[in-house]
């Protein structure tokens, strides 16, 4: 991974509360999360469900829920400075992809520099030749006219993929990304991710349900406690990507897998509800 | 029988929907002809038919009563949707696309979807008089307040993700509205205009029934008055097929404009 992209993300004593759903009182949802990224790489977010990674996530991207405060209460920084809109800096990449189902693949891929905010900041020609290369990067060259239903769902999340770099963010912020696609899909674009991230160098946060991907793409893996959130582990993994098969089976990764799984099951005494897949 | 997802073929389809309206057409002429009940109350459907042709030429006058009243039907059904969607689909989007303006405007609009439309007739009368403009815009009422909910339901069921999607890259509130969410709420609001004027072809008798010289609802309402029940049924019968050829219409061009609607 090129260091040619300096970036912070800094997170300092995340407070998040919901209102309850009965309209009574609060939900605790994140309780003191406090997190310095600051190098490119991948950030693999970890926990069970309803911890909180999503908002975390949200978070770092400005994107704010509608009638709640967030966070509750902590800071954001990104380079330093509070975060409290949607920024340039990053761009988020859903497990639901949200591509246009009226625009072609090419369309969707150049959406943003439909709006203003980047049609004053970036050339059509710029913006037609950054399109252009991202399209073969994520070898969707040959469906740039085709429909978002007349892609498989890999293929889908490829376009919401290159959508994101397309803008050459420093932070590419994936909520359970390859969550929805099946097991050959997924390692296939996990390899492309890899791949991508050769090309264009930024700190990606990956949150995700999934021990073993993130063993596979983790440069770090930051693993949540059950709700009310709190960081419960925390550790670099520096086996160089690709990942071999043999190293996945390999003592160090399995007692990294164990420690997680030890996190991930301890985190959620007696509930049923884990969503783990290993 | 009973497999609600049982795939029927064309066939099977045509030959079951084709024997139920002939059963229907042989109960008609058998109770019509049985004499149970008076050609004046019942008339049978060859009576229609005659009906029906004397209405589309009348070889004495020289003239279409069935044709100029379905011209004047149409161009009012048509004024009036012209109407509901220049003014009704911009206030359901609004509504749709703020929920500050929805708790402003649905306390005005949404008991009128169980207000009873006819029963406004009068004080159409009284406020617009008995011209054309009472009968167009009874028509735009009757179906604006159905319209202007379901645009705004279409607007509100864009799943979220595509809003918050487009704000992440890079849009204000209203481009997200507009760029992400309302082309997909597209569909939806075609479906509610065809709702809206296929709600207009079931009011037209009733915005013609007040001063019409001419239209179908009028070309009923006169018949009845002579107790011309042959005329009153062929009247019927082309208020309907226009209401499902207009149907039809309307869902072709709406597949041709949103194909990729049934994928979403």
């Amino acid at each position: 991974m090129s260091a040619a992209v300096g970036i912070s993300v800094e997170l300092k004593d995340i407070i998040q509360e919901y209102p309850h759903k009965d309209g009574k009182g609060v939900l605790r949802v994140v309780s003191g999360v406090s997190m310095t990224l600051d190098r490119p790489g991948i950030i693999m977010l970890l926990g069970p469900s309803g911890c909180g990674k999503s908002t975390i996530l949200h978070m770092m991207g400005g994107v704010r829920p509608i009638g709640v405060q967030t966070p509750t209460s902590g800071t954001v920084l990104i380079d330093g400075v509070p975060c409290s809109e949607a920024h340039d800096d990053a761009v988020m990449v859903f497990q639901r992809y949200a591509n246009r189902p009226d625009l072609s693949v090419e369309d969707n891929v150049s959406f943003p520099f439909r709006l203003k905010h980047w049609r004053t900041r970036v050339a059509p020609a710029e913006a037609k030749s950054r399109v252009d290369a991202m399209l073969k990067a994520v070898g969707l060259d040959g469906h740039r006219r085709h429909l978002p239903s007349q892609l498989s769902g890999g293929q889908n999340q490829r376009v919401a993929l290159a959508r994101a770099l397309v803008l050459k963010p420093r932070i590419l912020l994936m909520d359970e990304p390859f969550g929805a696609l099946d097991a050959q899909t997924r390692t296939e674009m996990q390899a492309l991710l890899s791949v991508m991230l050769e090309t264009n160098p930024c700190l990606v946060v990956f949150v995700t349900h999934d021990v073993t991907e993130a063993l596979l793409l983790g440069d770090r893996v930051i693993v949540l406690s059950a709700q009310p959130a709190v960081i419960a582990d925390d550790f670099a993994i520096l086996e160089p990507r690709p990942r071999s098969a043999t190293w996945q089976r390999s003592s160090e990764a399995l007692k990294m897998e164990e420690r997680i799984l030890a996190q991930l099951h301890s985190a959620s005494p007696g509930r049923g509800s884990l969503r783990v897949s290993v | 029988m009973w497999n609600p997802y049982e795939p029927l073929s064309a066939r099977t389809t045509r030959v079951l929907g084709v024997s139920a309206v002939l059963f229907v057409l042989l109960a008609w002429t058998v109770l019509s002809a049985s004499g149970w009940i008076s050609q004046n109350k019942l008339p049978s459907p060859w009576r229609v038919v005659k009906a029906f042709s004397y209405l589309a030429w009348d070889s004495v006058n020289q003239r279409s009563l069935l044709w100029d009243a379905t011209l004047w039907s149409v161009g009012r059904v048509l004024a009036a949707g012209l109407l509901v969607i220049a003014i009704g689909i911009p206030i359901g989007v609004l509504m749709g696309a703020s929920p500050r303006v929805n708790s402003a405007l649905s306390p005005l609009v949404d008991p009128f979807r169980s207000a009873p439309v006819v029963a406004l007739l009068p004080i159409m009368v009284m406020w617009f008089g008995i011209g054309e403009w009472m009968k167009v815009l009874f028509l735009f009422f009757g179906a604006v307040v159905f319209l202007i909910p379901m645009v705004r339901d279409a607007v509100r069921a864009v799943p979220q993700a595509y809003w918050i999607s487009a704000r992440d890259l890079g849009a204000s509130p209203f481009e997200a509205v507009w760029h992400a969410v309302l082309p997909l709420a597209m569909p939806r609001i075609a479906d509610a205009v065809i709702v809206g004027i296929s709600v207009m072809w079931t009011y037209i008798t009733v915005a013609e029934y007040v001063n019409a010289g001419e239209g179908l609802g009028q070309l009923i309402s006169n018949a009845r008055r002579f107790s011309a029940m042959d005329q009153v049924f062929a009247g019927i019968i082309v208020i309907i097929a226009f209401a499902l050829l207009s149907y039809q219409l309307m869902h072709f061009i709406k597949a041709r404009l949103y194909p990729w609607e049934t994928k979403l």
